[in-house]
This record gives C-alpha cells, sequence and structure tokens, in this order.
C-alpha cells in the first residue's frame, strides 16, 4: 500500500495566483459544450473588466460533471462548479464574482485538496 | 467588519435519502438565531468529493471540512470555528482519498497549450537536470529503482527496455510513444496528451538521451483531433525554447521528433504492427523476437512506451526513483490512471496508487453504482481483460494480482457492471470487437475468434447446445497458444473469464434457454397479463410491428410469430400488465 509519509507530488504552481478561473477543455469537456463556457466567461470578464485570470486546462477528471469550472477568487474558498451551461457561467460571474456568494447549486467538488 | 463565512455542506451517506435539504435549513435557521445570517453564507453542493462519510461541511476562511455532522453538532461548530475561529478536532475529515495525482499532476490545472505553464509548474527541469549532471547510466540506474513497468498493459519493466535499446549497437536508434489507445470505453492516453502534453514529450527527449536515439515518433490515433492539435502546438513550442532540435540547451545532444497518425486500426497498437505502419507498410504484426528494442523501426533499435510510461519519466527524474517506488506495491510501483466507466455514480479519470482494491475504486472514488442495484463484476483491460467477479473485488491491483484472476491491467480500462449486466452478452461484444479487428494475418485469431463468436451468437439466440462451453475453452486455449500477437493472445480472455466465474449463467443460456438479466433480446418472451391490463392500447399503439392484436373491449395479447423483441410494449406499460421471461 502507499505510504501516507510520501512526500506531495510536485505542486503545479499555478495554485499562487491570487484570482483565476480553469475551464476544463479536453475533449470531453468541449463534447459536453466547455467551448462555449470558456467564450461566455471570457466576454462576461472582459466587459465586467474584472481582473482574474481565464485558464483553459485539461481534463480533471470528473466527467460525469462536465463541463467543469473551477474558480479561486478572493474571499471565497476554492471550488469546481459542475455541469456549467452558458446560463451557469453567468451567474458565476455575477454570484460569485461580483457579488461574492458561491452559488447555491452547481458545486460539484469542495474537498479541492485532493486535486 | 468581521470577516465572511462560507459554509458548504452535502449529505454523503449513500443508505439513507439525501438528508442535505434538511441540514441546509436546519443549519440557517441555527444561524438566525444566533444572529450570524448575514456574515455567514450556507452553500448546497451536489457533490462533495468525499464518499459515505455523512453530512460532510466545509468551513471557510478555516478551510476545514468536518465529516459525519449531526444537528447536535451545530452548536459546536458555530461557537467554536466560526466563532473562535478554532477546530473541532473529532469531527474533522481525516482525508483517505485513495487518488494520488502522479501522472496527472497538471491535468486540469495548467492551459496545455502554454509551454510557459508547463515550466512553470516544474516543467523541463528533469530534462535540465539529466543534461547538466546525469549520464544515461543513471537514468537507467533511477528507473530501476523506481520499478516503473509499462503502462500500455504489458507491465514489461520500463529500465530494462531502455537499457536493452541503449546496449544495442547502431548507427540510428528511434524512440516511439504509443499514443494509439483503442480498447472501447479508455481514454486515459488521450486526456493525458490533451491535459498536459509536454510531460510526454519531456519524458520522450529523456528516453532519447539515454539510449541515444536521435528521433522520436509520437504516434497518435487520428481519431483524437484535438490531442494531435495539442501535441503538434506543444512540439513546436518546445522546438522554439530549445528543448527539441540541434544542440538541446546548448549541449552536444540532437533530438526531434514529429507526430505520426494511426489510420483507425486497433491492431496497430501492437507495437510491431505499429512499427509497419510507420514504415508505411500495412499495420501486421510480425513474431517477436527480435523485440523491437533490438530491432525495430527500419531494423534498428527502437523503443516503444505507452502515454502514461513516459509521463511518468520526469517525475521520477525529479523525485528520484526510490520516492516513485514508495509509492504502490513492492512489484507494481508507482501510480495507475485508469478510466472508470460503466453503471457507477461518477464516472471519469481516475488515478490511484497500486495496490488498492477494486472495491475501494468502486465504492470510494466512483462513489458506488449508480442503480442502486447490486455490484456484480468489474472488467478490466477492455478487449484483451477479463471479469472479476464480486468475491474477488477485495483484490489488491497489481499486475501480478489482475493476472491471477484471468484479467489483465491493460492500459486502464474499468467497467463496472451490476446484477442487470449479462454475462454472456459482455463477452460476446468484447469478442465481437476483436473479430472486427483482427488483421487477419495468423489463422487462430482470425477463424479461431470467428468461430468463438459464431458460438456465442447462438447461446445468446437460445440455440446453445451443450458441448459449447467446453468447445469454447478448446478454441479459446488454442488462440491463446498459437497467436501471433497480444491481439490474439488476449481476445479470447472475456470468454475465459466469464466461463470461469459465471458458468452458471452460460448454462442457464444453454440449457433453459433463458437469460436472467433480459439482455440477450431473443431469448424473451413478451405477453401481457390480462388481470392487471387496463386495457389502455398504449402498447397496441407502440408495437412497431403490429405484433399487439385485440381492441378495447376484448383485451390485447401478443402474437409471438409477429414480435421481435424489442420490448417497448414493457418500456410504455404503466401498470406492469406487459410480463417478460
Amino acid at each position: 500500500m502507499n505510504n501516507p509519509e510520501n512526500s506531495e507530488v510536485r505542486n503545479s504552481g499555478m495554485d499562487q495566483g491570487e484570482n483565476w478561473i480553469r475551464v476544463g477543455m479536453s475533449t470531453c469537456g468541449v463534447a459536453a459544450g466547455a467551448d462555449k463556457v470558456y467564450e461566455h466567461l471570457k466576454k462576461e470578464i472582459k466587459r465586467n473588466n474584472l481582473d482574474l485570470e481565464l485558464k483553459r486546462c485539461g481534463c480533471l477528471g470528473a466527467c460525469y460533471a462536465e463541463p467543469l469550472v473551477e474558480i479561486k477568487y478572493k474571499g471565497l474558498p476554492r471550488v469546481i462548479y459542475g455541469k456549467v451551461d452558458e446560463g451557469i457561467s453567468e451567474k458565476i460571474i455575477e454570484e460569485h464574482i461580483i457579488k461574492g456568494r458561491v452559488l447555491d447549486s452547481g458545486i460539484y467538488e469542495f474537498n479541492t485538496n485532493r486535486f | 467588519m468581521e470577516d465572511k463565512v462560507v459554509v458548504l455542506l452535502k449529505d454523503t451517506g449513500v443508505s439513507n435519502p439525501d438528508r442535505t435539504e434538511d441540514f441546509y435549513s436546519e443549519f440557517l435557521n441555527y444561524l438566525k438565531k444566533k444572529d450570524l445570517h448575514e456574515r455567514v453564507q450556507v452553500a448546497r453542493a451536489e457533490f462533495a468529493g468525499i464518499y459515505n462519510k455523512g453530512v460532510v461541511m466545509k468551513i471557510w476562511p478555516n478551510n476545514v471540512i468536518y465529516s459525519n455532522v449531526n444537528t447536535s453538532d451545530f452548536e459546536k461548530i458555530v461557537e467554536k470555528t466560526i466563532v473562535e475561529n478554532t477546530t473541532i478536532e473529532e469531527l474533522l475529515h481525516k482525508d483517505v482519498s485513495r487518488t494520488k495525482r502522479v501522472v496527472l499532476r497538471n491535468c486540469g490545472k495548467i492551459d496545455p497549450e502554454r509551454i510557459e505553464d508547463y515550466i512553470s509548474a516544474g516543467g523541463y527541469s528533469s530534462l535540465k537536470k539529466i543534461l547538466k549532471g546525469m549520464n544515461p547510466d543513471e537514468v537507467i540506474e533511477e528507473l530501476k529503482e523506481s520499478g516503473l513497468r509499462g503502462r500500455g498493459g504489458g507491465g514489461f519493466p520500463t529500465w530494462m527496455k531502455w537499457n536493452f535499446a541503449r546496449q544495442a549497437e547502431a548507427d540510428e536508434k528511434f524512440i516511439i510513444c504509443n499514443a494509439d489507445e483503442g480498447d472501447p470505453g479508455a481514454y486515459m492516453d488521450r486526456s493525458i496528451i490533451e491535459g498536459d502534453p509536454h510531460s510526454v514529450i519531456e519524458g520522450m527527449i529523456i528516453g532519447g538521451f539515454t539510449s541515444g536515439a536521435s528521433t522520436g515518433y509520437f504516434y497518435i490515433r487520428a481519431e483524437y483531433p484535438l490531442a494531435i492539435e495539442r501535441v503538434q502546438k506543444a512540439l513546436d513550442q518546445a522546438r522554439e525554447h530549445g528543448f527539441l532540435g540541434e544542440r538541446i540547451l546548448g549541449t552536444d545532444f540532437n533530438f526531434d521528433m514529429e507526430v505520426r497518425l494511426g489510420a483507425g486500426a486497433f491492431v496497430c497498437g501492437e507495437e510491431t504492427s505499429l512499427i509497419a505502419s510507420i514504415e508505411g507498410k500495412r499495420g501486421t504484426p510480425r513474431p517477436r523476437p527480435p523485440y523491437p528494442s533490438v530491432q525495430g523501426l527500419w531494423g534498428k533499435p527502437t523503443i516503444i512506451n505507452n502515454v502514461e510510461t513516459l509521463a511518468n519519466i520526469p517525475v521520477i527524474i525529479e523525485k528520484g526513483g526510490k520516492w516513485f517506488s514508495g509509492i504502490g506495491t513492492e512489484k507494481s510501483s508507482g501510480t495507475k490512471v485508469f478510466a472508470l466507466t460503466g453503471k457507477v455514480k461518477n464516472s471519469g479519470l481516475i488515478e490511484v496508487p497500486m495496490g488498492v482494491t477494486l472495491r475501494e475504486i468502486v465504492n470510494d472514488v466512483g462513489g458506488g453504482i449508480e442503480t442502486g442495484a447490486e455490484l456484480k463484476a468489474v472488467q478490466t483491460g477492455g478487449p484483451s481483460g477479463g471479469v472479476i467477479p464480486y468475491e474477488y473485488l477485495d483484490t489488491p491491483v497489481d499486475y501480478e494480482n489482475l493476472q491471477k484472476l484471468g484479467s489483465i491491467m491493460g492500459s486502464g480500462g474499468m467497467i463496472v457492471m451490476d446484477e442487470t449486466d449479462c454475462m454472456v452478452d459482455v463477452a460476446r461484444f468484447y469478442l465481437r470487437f476483436c473479430v472486427d479487428e483482427s488483421c487477419g494475418k495468423c489463422p487462430p485469431c482470425r477463424i479461431g475468434g470467428y468461430q468463438l463468436l459464431d458460438i456465442l451468437n447462438r447461446i445468446a439466440k437460445g440455440l446453445g447446445r451443450e458441448e459449447d462451453l467446453e468447445k469454447m475453452e478448446k478454441i479459446s486455449e488454442a488462440m491463446v497458444r498459437a497467436s501471433l500477437c497480444g491481439l490474439g493472445q488476449t481476445a479470447p480472455n472475456p470468454v475465459f473469464s466469464t466461463l470461469k466465474y459465471f458458468r452458471q449463467e452460460y448454462e442457464e443460456h444453454v440449457k433453459d434457454r433463458r437469460c436472467r438479466t433480459g439482455s440477450c433480446a431473443e431469448l424473451m418472451r413478451y405477453s401481457i397479463n390480462q388481470e392487471r391490463c387496463t386495457r389502455c392500447s398504449l402498447c397496441f399503439k407502440k408495437c412497431p410491428v403490429n405484433a399487439v392484436s385485440g381492441d378495447r373491449k376484448e383485451g390485447y395479447t401478443i402474437e409471438q410469430e409477429k414480435c421481435i423483441k424489442c420490448g417497448e410494449c414493457y418500456e410504455v406499460c404503466r401498470f406492469n400488465a406487459v410480463e417478460r421471461e
């Protein structure tokens, strides 16, 4: 069995940035509509002049909940929203980013330490 | 003003009905009573990423996760954690997560189309490390210590493969990345390439340095357009940054690589066929030895590694072989990526250390069975693998154990089956795939597979004979022994293992002409129970071949000669009046 004392695998280094949104855009995500979500988020971020980095990433693994959008934004815990469509991505911008309240539906993972 | 607090909650229990809503409203009421509801936001999550730990709460900014929370704990949680900002030890969730991300370390974290992201995540530092101060022998020593074995399914020690190629004398050597992933239901390699292409490329460059190869080929199946695009972009970027090409990082080491597309033949995942395919020949296997590491592409020593194997290399160089061998079991070190699909609640791409049990994978990582039905078996290794029944699910997953059970590790497809899956049908599905994909070069595979499938088809139609089971075992044995390549040698595995563990189901099909799950449509007989029938006429209207006769006064019956057993009447009946047996 694995030894819990094993030092952790190198940290991706990308966790240091203060504010970011990552969209899982492998074939699985794109097939579920992640490209539309990405474009929508990009437009909304620009329109609202928001200070955050939008990233296209690979697959996180939770295929049952694609498209996945992971967010770390100041003042709020890091969460992953699942089954995101344009409507939810709009809510993400309005509620999560602008009003600073996590959405009361659509969180598919909060045990983010395991990634 | 005091800091805002966010509480996320979710009932992760699997046996009871979901209590998330009740806890949500009760916790809100409690907060209102304490006049904290303005400061604390409570949100319900769909999934927590934790399974079977009762109600789970994450409290932020403390960043603690409590599990098995009861309503009586509310007071404690609010007083101690939210107000006083202290942790309640006895509620703290001990993370026993079975997953460990080594290969997928960057997947979902970095932008695969930006080399800068990979570099800032520590990428290409292993390449720098070996070019600055390691010789090929030291790299092989490190790999030997790590115990890394081929992740494509065979489990051959990677250091040996590399060492053979290194020791072979030749004016030119090659390294090939095998990304011709063809197992039905498997997509590990695709996700790795799409999420983190540079780690595979870095692994290949290190392989080139170690073996003395100066050219690499990235063999990707043409059905993966996005993967191809990302690899191509990654190669261009690596070349711009001086990781590929001549005089890499200012040393005398030259290495470059290109992409080759596979045209969709499953057999081209077999290494000798793959080599033939790159050479522009028809993709058929040839007898081994000589092995490719001695005589491969264009007759030169060639290393062929799977995507996942190569993605492990940079981590091993960076962290050391010793670190890597500390993960997993003694004989099978490291982790394995699986594509977990089938009847499991949370299907997806998972990475677990070797040695976890199948049950842990299904329940703790996959969240259990989707329908609530009983878990019946797990199929591993795709069409070359076998079915592992419920009784053996506590076996730790590694190369040897799976082989002992009549299955293989394979490239990492893992399909979970429940009691509604018919084992004859499962064997038939995989065998049909292998028969379709057989290249036809050697008779055991070409003829044996065809005959085997013929018998299975007959059994599924209710025309099986008593001697069939024995005959199937004989043919399977011949295929295993005499086929030229892995495709034919392993094609009978699904038949073998289902015969071994689920013989009774086969016997039911043959003797009683019955399929207990209803999967084998032609064994079904549909009839209408006149007592339950309300004469709503829905089945009469829906039957595509007008096999339901009668009218609303007289009632309805199914004419067996006309019935094509599509099951439409059974599906539409709201009164369970259509019976199936």
